[in-house]
């Protein structure tokens, strides 16, 4: 019985265990119950085994009809239902009556302590302050106090040698901006003149490199290999097409092709270490905001004539930076 | 037994094992960057510098150990839950199911950051050394106004606001505020709070402005938290003077921004025992109208009351748990016995605030306030325009800068400079130590001899009095004092040891028998006094570099770069000077 049909038959052994003899015996049995119940299903005619109704009294409904009338059983169940009669109730009326009063004045003044208790519940958070001394809190900036006062320049009526201080580090602020964008190196223009007499790949390359770093979107967004090199090609053609004499376009070797997107995949390694660095510069740098001091025509001496400091909202963010809590980007927010 | 496995690339030690960077920590927490942001504002948590970047200069680190302290903080999953909550109505939302979108909202699962308070601050000290951004963040959102771009609501901004006032009024009235400085930036205070000074910064009466380059959802969440800080906080100031916390203010008065005031008058009542009948309804009819007029005028009789008789009061509150010091009952008796009257134009709130830190009685034109302003027993009234009206003759109209310089100064100074019209002496920052800075302006100057003066009458004392009226001056000179005295020690030291060496010599003539020669000693002398000249100067570098050269290094260093700033500070003053000289000259 264990073994399947293709066993070996090799030897006594083989041939004394049962070949089953299922399909024999089954289908037997199945002959012999057709002819005790009047024959195999599958010889009767198709008319004998089913029947076509052919009545017409249950009209037909339209699909849509059909789903509309569905109805959810919980749903149903909800709906009032008219053989259900209601069970007088078995307790007093009086007691009826207290209860539907009480729900209504409920309402009142659970909306007037919503006011008050907006939350938290208030209790002496540190009422049992004495045996708290076991936690240690890390004070990771203590160093930088986090209001930090003015010099005495800033007051509003300040006095002339204090303002004259403030004056100064203002304009020295100032003036290493300046300076700044002066001494600086100069910015790369977007687009230079091109030259179409660049035919050595130096010259292109040099060319190239320039754009890149103007961020030209000719070079740089370029994903496939094979697409630029078509592009370089047409450049190439039409370059010389536009210079020499017309004549038939030289075939680019399979050599120079290889050259160029070598070098192309070197530009793409520049211009991303090029990004990498200018993230760098804006993350850890962090400016110090500018000096809130009064200029000399502003100084009236006046309390109701002072020009006072809108934005007392950049004056936290900006201690808060100081502090180290966040770190200082040069993106605008919005 | 299997070898510990460790993944390849996690490091065992150093840097690299201790810091992770932001998005290392955001794939362990399973949260986005907005959640993981407020998570850490909350918490406390920081980035911090390693000395070895192991990822990169262009990526922020935090320390392995506080990202594993906020995997088991309870918020992040209450955060989660807030999240997928609102899907729920977004969903709503999107099927156009508006009824049942509002319905979700109000039944949102709202979070607690009382035992966030708990953990960072454990006792009320450490709470109170925090107070000062708090202050600052809480009083700058009292004044900014709602807006829907930066999610700011206008409940918010009133509960700044009302915690801003309960926190003046416990200062006014517990006198523990102790210098003002007014800059361009805006009013600082500092307060002095069981040995803490606490010191914030109140936006002048102006409109503020959102600026582009402040991330205004980091500061809501550290308003957020600072809020709910100064609700506990203040909860347990007002129960250390037996006032209820929070407390319910008469409404009208609160309806005329004079929060201030009512909070004043809600604790004096308090502390005197009574209760104020709490108020439910804000929409009040005629009948609580009535009550409210009957109660107001009940509770400004009441007010009356202590101002005639300070005495009195200090004695009904006898239950006060706080001590007074010295400086908190110079600080209360300041203007004692002064009725102060602000016009319009002045800054309300700031005066109404100092004022009765410092003992003195404030009005202002306008309903709801104690008196009048043709109230006859007004002392100074505080103006601010370039010629005042109708002038009475009982009082002194003085510039609003007079009460901060007095303030600043804790003497009552003469009016005369600061009367209306006239430009006011500069107003000098408390927070400067003149001292060590080792320059004085002028007219700090004459605020010194004018507490001196207020110091003698109190202390009639002759020889205190001389030690007072000091120059100022000396003080510049106290480096050259202090080597004129290396120079006579040197001079006595040198002394000393002539007259060693002259014992000496003269036993060994004894012994040896040889007599003394009196005439020759005086040449020796002299001729010892030529050498005693660079002596003098050697002994003096000497006796100066004798704790030098016992110190390390390191000290050394110390010291030398100590010197340094000294230098550079003697420097800068000196240069102020000469600039005054030439502003003297040029006038």
């Amino acid at each position: 019985m264990g073994k399947g049909s293709k066993s070996s038959r090799k030897g006594k052994k083989a041939w004394r265990a049962n070949i089953s003899t299922e399909d024999i015996e089954d289908f037997f049995e199945k002959s012999t119950k057709d002819a005790l119940s009047g024959g195999n299903l599958s010889a009767a005619p198709s008319e004998e085994l089913f029947h076509v109704d052919k009545s017409h009294d249950i009209p037909v409904k339209r699909k849509i009809e059909k789903n509309r009338e569905k109805v959810l059983r919980c749903d149903s169940v909800l709906k009032k239902n008219p053989f259900v009669q209601v069970v007088s109730s078995s307790k007093p009326k009086s007691k009826i009556s207290k209860k539907k009063t009480n729900v209504v004045e409920r309402k009142t003044p659970k909306q007037a302590q919503k006011n008050v208790d907006d939350g938290s519940v208030m209790m002496d958070l540190w009422g049992d302050d004495n045996n708290s001394g076991m936690f240690s809190i890390q004070k990771l900036t203590s160093t930088i106090p986090a209001v930090e006062v003015d010099p005495a320049g800033c007051s509003y009526n300040p006095t002339a040698e204090s303002h004259e201080d403030m004056l100064a580090e203002a304009v020295a602020q100032e003036m290493q901006k300046v300076y700044k964008t002066e001494l600086g190196p100069e910015p790369v223009p977007l687009t230079i003149d091109g030259d179409a007499n660049i035919e050595d790949e130096a010259g292109l390359l040099s060319v190239c490199n320039r754009i890149i770093n103007g961020k030209s979107a000719y070079f740089l967004g370029v994903d496939n290999g094979s697409e630029g090199e078509e592009e370089a090609d047409a450049e190439n053609e039409v370059s010389e097409a536009g210079n020499k004499l017309p004549r038939t376009t030289k075939r680019v070797t399979r050599v120079v092709l290889n050259k160029r997107s070598r070098q192309k995949a070197l530009r793409k390694l520049e211009t991303k270490e090029k990004l990498k660095e200018k993230i760098s510069k804006e993350i850890d740098r962090f400016e110090a905001p500018p000096v809130q001091v009064l200029l000399t025509e502003e100084m009236t001496g006046s309390l109701r004539k002072l020009k006072a400091c809108c934005t007392l909202a950049r004056d936290r963010f900006k201690s808060l930076e100081k502090r180290g809590i966040l770190v200082p980007s040069k993106n605008i927010r919005r | 037994m299997p070898k510990h496995y460790r993944p390849a690339g996690k490091k065992k030690e150093g840097n690299a094992a201790r810091y992770m960077t932001r998005s290392q920590a955001l794939k362990s927490l399973q949260v986005n960057l907005n959640l993981f942001r407020r998570l850490c504002i909350v918490k406390g948590i920081f980035p911090r510098e390693p000395k070895k970047k192991v990822k990169g200069n262009h990526h922020t680190y935090y320390h392995v150990k506080d990202i594993s302290f906020l995997q088991h903080e309870p918020l992040l999953e209450k955060f989660r839950e807030i999240k997928t909550y609102l899907k729920k109505v977004q969903k709503a939302k999107a099927k156009k199911n508006e009824e049942l979108a509002r319905l979700l909202l109000t039944r949102q699962p709202t979070y607690k950051l009382d035992r966030l308070i708990r953990e960072r601050y454990p006792t009320f000290i450490d709470a109170l050394r925090d107070l000062d951004d708090c202050l600052t963040m809480v009083h700058l959102f009292a004044v900014l106004p709602a807006s829907d771009r930066e999610n700011l609501e206008v409940k918010r901004v009133h509960n700044c606001r009302r915690l801003s006032h309960e926190w003046q009024a416990y200062i006014s009235r517990t006198h523990a505020l102790r210098k003002v400085f007014v800059s361009v930036k805006g009013i600082y205070y500092q307060a002095e709070l069981e040995g803490q000074k606490i010191t914030w910064l109140t936006p002048h009466a102006i409109q503020q402005v959102f600026t582009n380059d402040v991330d205004f959802g980091v500061l809501l969440t550290f308003l957020e938290f600072y809020e709910t800080l100064l609700a506990f906080i203040n909860f347990k100031l007002y129960h250390s003077l037996n006032v209820k916390y929070p407390p319910i203010l008469d409404s009208r008065l609160e309806a005329l921004a004079a929060d201030l005031y009512a909070l004043s008058r809600y604790i004096d009542a308090s502390s005197r025992g009574m209760t104020v009948e709490p108020k439910v309804d804000a929409s009040s009819s005629s009948q609580s109208n009535d009550r409210a007029e009957s109660e107001l005028r009940l509770a400004q009789l009441q007010h009356q009351l202590p101002s005639s008789e300070p005495g009195a009061l200090m004695h009904l509150v006898a239950d006060k748990e706080v001590e007074e010091d010295e400086e908190t009952r110079t600080c209360k008796s300041l203007f004692k016995d002064l009725k102060f009257f602000l016009s319009r134009e002045v800054p309300r709130e700031s005066l109404l605030f100092v004022l009765p830190a410092f003992g003195g009685i404030v009005s202002w034109e306008g309903e709801g306030a104690p008196f009048n302003e043709d109230d006859d027993s007004i002392t100074h009234h505080i103006i601010d325009k370039p010629s005042a009206g109708h002038m009475y003759l009982s009082r002194e109209y003085v510039q609003p800068q007079w009460i901060y310089d007095c303030v600043n100064a804790r003497i009552i100074l003469p009016t005369e400079k600061y009367l209306v019209g006239r430009v006011p002496p500069p107003h000098l920052s408390p927070f400067v130590d003149n001292e060590a800075e080792g320059y004085v302006p002028d007219y700090a100057e004459t605020i010194k001899r004018l507490q001196a003066a207020a110091r003698n009458d109190v202390l009639p004392l002759p020889g205190v009095g001389k030690e007072d009226l000091e120059d100022p001056q000396n003080l510049l000179y106290a480096g050259v004092m202090s080597r004129t005295e290396e120079a006579e020690a040197a001079k006595t030291k040198k002394k000393m040891a002539e007259l060693e060496k002259q014992y000496h010599e003269e036993l060994k003539k004894e012994v040896t028998g040889i007599e003394v020669d009196e005439e020759a000693t005086p040449m020796v002398e002299e001729g010892e006094g030529e050498e005693s000249v660079p002596d003098a100067s050697q002994i003096e570098q000497d006796t100066a570099d004798m704790p030098t050269l016992m110190m390390s290094r390191k000290k050394k260093k110390l010291y030398e770069a100590m010197k340094m700033g000294q230098k550079k500070k003697s420097e800068s003053v000196e240069r102020i000077k000469q600039r005054k000289k030439n502003l003297k000259a040029d006038q």
